[in-house]
């Protein structure tokens, strides 16, 4: 997969627009440069280090977004260099928007439009052995180079991104390093590589390749055959995940369109409109892919919802009603894992609710809903229960609350905390060190959006415990049917109408109920159609 | 909520005196009251347990690790205990181990705590 996956300290993103409103972004807390990324770890599945390029522009040709190869494939990597010698089929094929084979690290940049992946064709093919990483990082970086100076988005940081793009070709080549190394490699290089050293390192394993072609086999031993079914694995999530990615990007293309055009159309106005939704900005890798990995379940939720509402409405049977509420339980705790993979690479995303809808986040607590909340918004519309189940859901709903005000409670005491440290911050030397000690503390509302997703999760399991089948049923569907609600309204809200504000006359800036009316009505049936 | 303070008093512990396996130590503290917490001074996961019990009307004994000669060994045999990378919070209830703060809230959720906690006689009603 086209992924590259970054361990590096934070950096500053880097922001520009050129003349035909192109936008780079690049992810925050990764250092990320216009040639890519670094830093692959090779063990599996879910590592939630991937920094993006996130490429928002209208012109972006679309053949380029289109490319299916299956991409890098790391796994292939490292076949090669485990069957030293045993040529493997070259990948340029599947992979045309990599230079050959680079370091494992150097991974898709879906910000690179096509002139990017004919070059490397070239590069690649001269570059020969899938394994020979070293030349053609070289040449990438070359190439790189001469991309940046002719696209330049980034116009005024061409010398920056030239540092970054030798930075990179360090990490690259550092992080090979460490993989070859794992692989027992008797190649060993020293230090930061030069070209030069890459460049004789593809001749050595060529040399290599002849006397130990009888070895290879024997090197596929167990532990070997296990880590090649592993990355075998990796690559095949990474693959998904491009895929998602890249539809995505698409449906963030077509949204970017519209924005445009209402841009194009207030200003002609000689309106300012303020809050472009929440795309802008940057995201940290983690981040980017969880608001994707977001979109797609909510995707889930109304398929999910929608067979909820025709079983219930079909009176299946309860075995066949309990398979369906499981299901969407499975659907709640996916979720939940995947905040717990996001709040581990950004904290900040996932605990500041980022990924909701702003109405959502007005309910905001420790990065989600608050079950107290939810069982109080339920307890009307469970009707009719037992008083076994009442007392069941008042137990339900004491001790949410009373959960929920240990932690709230516990992360006011990680905040005081947090000020007493960054306030006694003194002169440079004593302030590192309290900087150090605050990010300690920091560390520490990761734990904090866990259990707060805990709380969450155990609550919806205790209310499938409490109620019967077809309770339980309608009783998710209502939670379904109350978030969607609460999303919709926040692109009411967002698209209410602004003439009043253009109104000289200050008395008609409010919106009266009746243009709120309208609103909904003009809307309804785009909202609420999947009702 | 009491903190409980080892006293040296006659004992005087020599450097290779320093004898008990801290998990022994451990469970002998931990069953010594109903409920109790072994938890860090500077930890705020174990102020925000440390408030469940007492909104709860519970009055756990709370031992704090930071301040005991022989914490740091008794937070490793409780990381290693709990499998965990965090030592702390950790709850006994009745001399038996109920988790971290994880394992403590799924109990209160689904209604297990309340009734172990009354049955080790630390809640009443």
């Amino acid at each position: 997969m086209a992924f590259g996956f970054c361990n590096v300290l934070p950096f500053s993103s880097f922001l520009d627009e050129n003349e035909n409103g192109l936008r780079w972004s690049c992810m925050a807390s990764h250092r990320v440069g216009p040639v890519g990324e670094t830093g692959l770890s090779d063990s599996g599945p879910s590592n939630p280090h991937v920094p993006y390029s996130v490429f928002h522009g209208s012109n972006v040709p679309t053949s380029f977004i289109n490319q299916e190869g299956s991409a890098f494939d790391f796994r292939e990597l490292e076949e090669a260099i485990v069957l030293q010698g045993v040529k493997i089929r070259n990948d340029e094929a599947k992979a045309p928007l990599f230079t050959g084979r680079p370091a494992a690290t150097l991974e898709m940049f879906p910000s690179w439009p096509m002139r990017f992946q004919t070059t490397p064709r070239g590069s690649s093919k001269s570059g020969g052995e899938s394994t020979d990483s070293g030349s053609a990082v070289n040449t990438f970086s070359s190439k790189a180079e001469v991309q940046l100076e002719s696209e330049s988005p980034i116009s005024n940081k061409a010398s920056s991104s030239d540092h970054q793009a030798f930075d990179h070709q360090k990490h690259l080549q550092l992080q090979q390093q460490q993989i070859q190394q794992e692989m027992a490699n008797d190649r060993s290089r020293a230090g930061p590589s030069q070209n030069q050293s890459d460049v004789k390192a593809p001749q050595e394993k060529r040399k290599g390749s002849g006397g130990s072609s009888s070895t290879s086999e024997k090197q596929l031993d167990a532990k070997t055959l296990r880590r090649l079914a592993q990355n075998r694995e990796a690559a095949r999530k990474s693959r998904l995940r491009k895929k998602a990615y890249v539809q995505q990007l698409e449906s963030s293309r077509m949204k970017l369109t519209h924005i445009e055009q209402d841009l194009q159309r207030a200003r002609a106005q000689g309106l300012f409109l303020g809050g472009c939704g929440g795309a802008g900005g940057n995201l940290s890798s983690g981040a980017a892919i969880f608001d994707m990995e977001y979109a797609r379940w909510l995707e889930d939720d109304h398929r999910l919802m929608a067979e909820l509402r025709t079983g219930l409405h079909a009176h299946l049977s309860d075995g066949d009603l309990r398979l369906i509420v499981e299901g969407y339980i499975s659907h709640y705790d996916e979720i939940f894992r995947l905040k717990g993979v996001a709040a581990k690479s950004d904290v900040f995303h996932v605990i500041t609710g980022l990924w909701m809808t702003p109405a959502e986040r007005c309910f905001l607590w420790i990065g989600g809903f608050r079950p107290s909340d939810l069982i109080k918004m339920l307890i009307g519309q469970l009707e009719p229960l037992t008083e076994q189940q009442l007392v069941g859901i008042y137990r339900l709903q004491q001790s949410t609350q009373q959960a929920e005000e240990a932690l709230s409670q516990g992360q006011e005491q990680l905040q005081q905390s947090l000020i007493e440290t960054i306030a006694a911050a003194g002169p440079v030397i004593d302030g590192m060190q309290q900087m150090v000690v605050a990010l300690g503390k920091l560390s520490n509302l990761e734990g904090f959006v866990r259990q707060a997703d805990n709380l969450r999760q155990q609550t919806l399991h205790q209310l499938r415990h409490v109620l019967t089948i077809r309770q339980a049923a309608r009783c998710f569907l209502v939670i379904g049917e109350y978030y969607g609600r609460l999303r919709a309204l926040s692109s009411l809200w967002a698209s209410r109408p602004r003439e009043s504000l253009m109104s000289e006359d200050h008395n008609s800036c409010q919106t009266t109920a009746t243009d709120h009316l309208q609103i909904v009505h003009q809307s309804a049936h785009n909202h609420f159609s999947t009702f | 909520m009491h903190y409980q303070t080892e006293s040296w008093g006659s004992y005087m512990p020599t450097r290779s005196a320093n004898v008990g396996d801290p998990l022994e130590r451990i469970e002998r503290l931990a069953s010594e009251n109903a409920v109790v917490i072994f938890s860090m001074s500077t930890c705020c996961m174990c102020h925000a347990i440390k408030r469940l019990f007492c909104g709860m009307g519970v009055n756990p004994t709370v031992h704090e690790l930071d301040e005991d000669p022989r914490g740091k060994d008794m937070e490793r045999a409780l990381m290693r205990l709990l499998g965990n990378s965090s030592a702390v919070p950790v709850v006994f209830i009745g001399g038996k181990l109920v988790g971290a703060m994880d394992r403590v809230m799924a109990s209160h959720i689904n209604g297990s705590l309340v009734p172990l906690l009354k049955e080790a006689g630390a809640l009443w009603l």
